[in-house]
């Protein structure tokens, strides 16, 4: 088992894992810029308020991060809530450049996992699967060994190569979790009777807001539903067999990633179908090629 | 070999909890007969459900420091939740439409409305959580809040209707045999705001 864990591997899929978060973390704070203030203020007119929404979490345990800890440690220095959500927004925003950049990579991953944290546990109530799959992938960039040899700091500031048997285990520990939840995800599908008919697929693609491609655009694909449905199922259930043999794992990364991609654009959950491109291309993908351009297998 | 140890016992702790997550959720899909499973296994699922939450210091009174750390490091990882994604069937998805009326008794609609179509997206899952709070104070409460966000908008509308309802899209033989997509309203407030009000419900 040390061998499996800790047999050492290159530092690409940090690099892959680091830049994509990166970019995660930027397009995040682009498309929520508008509504930031909306999502977090107390003012009037504000959507669903923040002290309900942390009231929730709250229950859940007192100890999880919240914006209105950035904004009661503002009102102590005579911030203006406005000002600590902008300045929250700011820090946010420049993790993730730091990150796509690879300047102070370790500060940048820390900063954003707990902006992030905070953020998505302010505003609970409209957070969706995209949130925790960031915040899966934020803990264990900060938890890994940056930084890698892609990022500026490892070239300006001549910081040496990290641990190479950390480096495999990180890798392992994402590699296993995408298992547990792609397994999860597919079994559960596997259990409704609308994934085996096609009626699960049409209504996801049908159901608002998600409903970017017109019905009747759709019904005219009406006989790949059934073979679509259970194709996702099964390419889940089986990604933690399929994705392991060598054979096999282009096969399911590239089945996994068209799924998400076309998520992402016939369900317009363009984040969502990004951060999971970004899992399974650090998890998985790396390995497939080198940077340098030699394939390994 | 003693750093290689330590990696793998925290490892061992965390893979349990994320697993343990998963499988709490996986068994409360099939404990609320949404799977086509026989319905006589129900209990056992719900026990199982039971002992993942035992597991996971859900049990244990609010203030526990063990829950209290436990649900600390779940929301810390992101494994707080399972993966039952659109599973076992993709549920319907909800609306919430406002009814304005003005003094003069005229009436107008409106939707709640966000900056950006990724906000909108995000709105969902708001939605589905008014649909799944049984506890009504609470639902009632968030519709009063989504209320007084539209009236700082029309603050010269006298009551404000929130009413909430699910959108029945039809299934593939539905829209085939023409089937339009309708609306069942799950509950409906009436809200009044005076301009004096300052500050949110």
């Amino acid at each position: 088992m040390n061998e499996w864990f800790f047999g050492g591997t290159t530092d690409n899929w940090l690099a892959a894992l680091r830049i994509g978060l990166g970019l995660q973390l930027v397009l995040y704070c682009m498309i929520s810029r508008a509504d930031w203030r909306q999502m977090f203020a107390l003012d009037p007119g504000s959507f669903v308020t923040r002290d309900l929404t942390e009231a929730l979490v709250t229950l859940g345990s007192t100890l999880v991060p919240r914006v209105s800890w950035f904004i009661s440690a503002g009102e102590f220095i005579g911030l203006s809530e406005a000002t600590v959500l902008w300045v929250a927004w700011s820090g946010l925003l420049a993790a993730g450049l730091c990150l796509v950049a690879g300047i102070f990579c370790r500060s940048a991953a820390i900063a954003g996992w707990f902006l992030h944290l905070s953020a998505i546990k302010s505003s609970a109530l409209l957070s969706y699967g995209v949130d925790n799959f960031t915040s899966i992938g934020l803990f264990y960039l900060m938890l890994s060994p940056l930084p890698d040899h892609l990022a500026l700091d490892s070239s300006w500031r001549k910081w040496p190569a990290k641990n190479a048997q950390l480096q495999s285990f990180w890798q392992r520990v994402l590699q296993l979790h995408l298992c547990v939840i792609y397994f999860f995800s597919g079994l559960t599908k596997l259990l409704g009777s609308g994934w085996w008919n096609g009626e699960s697929l049409w209504r996801a693609l049908t159901r608002p807001p998600f409903d970017i491609v017109p019905s009747e655009v759709l019904i005219r694909g009406k006989y790949l539903f059934i073979p679509l449905g259970l194709g996702i199922c099964l390419l889940e259930t089986s990604y933690p067999i399929f994705i392991w043999l060598r054979r096999t794992r282009l096969i399911w990364l590239v089945g996994i990633i068209a799924m998400h991609g076309a998520i992402a654009v016939l369900m317009g959950l363009y984040l969502f179908g990004l951060i999971m491109a970004v899992l399974n291309v650090a998890a998985f993908g790396i390995d497939l090629f080198r940077l340098h351009g030699k394939k390994v297998i | 070999m003693r750093f290689q140890r330590a990696y793998l016992i925290g490892f061992a702790l965390h893979f349990f909890l994320l697993v343990t997550v998963a499988s709490r959720d996986f068994f409360a899909v099939l404990a609320d007969g949404s799977s086509y499973l026989p319905a006589a296994l129900e209990p056992r699922w719900r026990a199982l459900e039971d002992a993942n939450f035992t597991v996971l210091g859900q049990k244990l009174p609010p203030n526990n420091p063990m829950r209290e750390t436990i649900a600390f490091y779940l929301h810390a990882a992101g494994i707080e939740a399972g993966y039952g994604y659109f599973a076992p069937n993709v549920p319907y998805s909800y609306k919430l439409v406002f009814q304005l009326t003005y003094p003069d008794g005229t009436t107008e609609y409106e939707l709640p409305s966000v900056a950006t179509t990724e906000t909108g997206r995000r709105l969902p899952t708001l939605l589905d959580y008014i649909a799944a709070n049984r506890y009504e104070p609470l639902r009632q409460l968030i519709l009063k809040m989504l209320a007084y966000s539209v009236w700082q908008h029309h603050r010269d509308a006298l009551k404000i209707r929130a009413v909430f309802g699910a959108v029945i899209t039809p299934s593939m033989s539905g829209y085939k045999r023409g089937d339009e997509p309708s609306y069942a309203v799950v509950c409906a407030y009436d809200f009044g705001f005076s301009k004096t009000e300052r500050s949110p419900p």
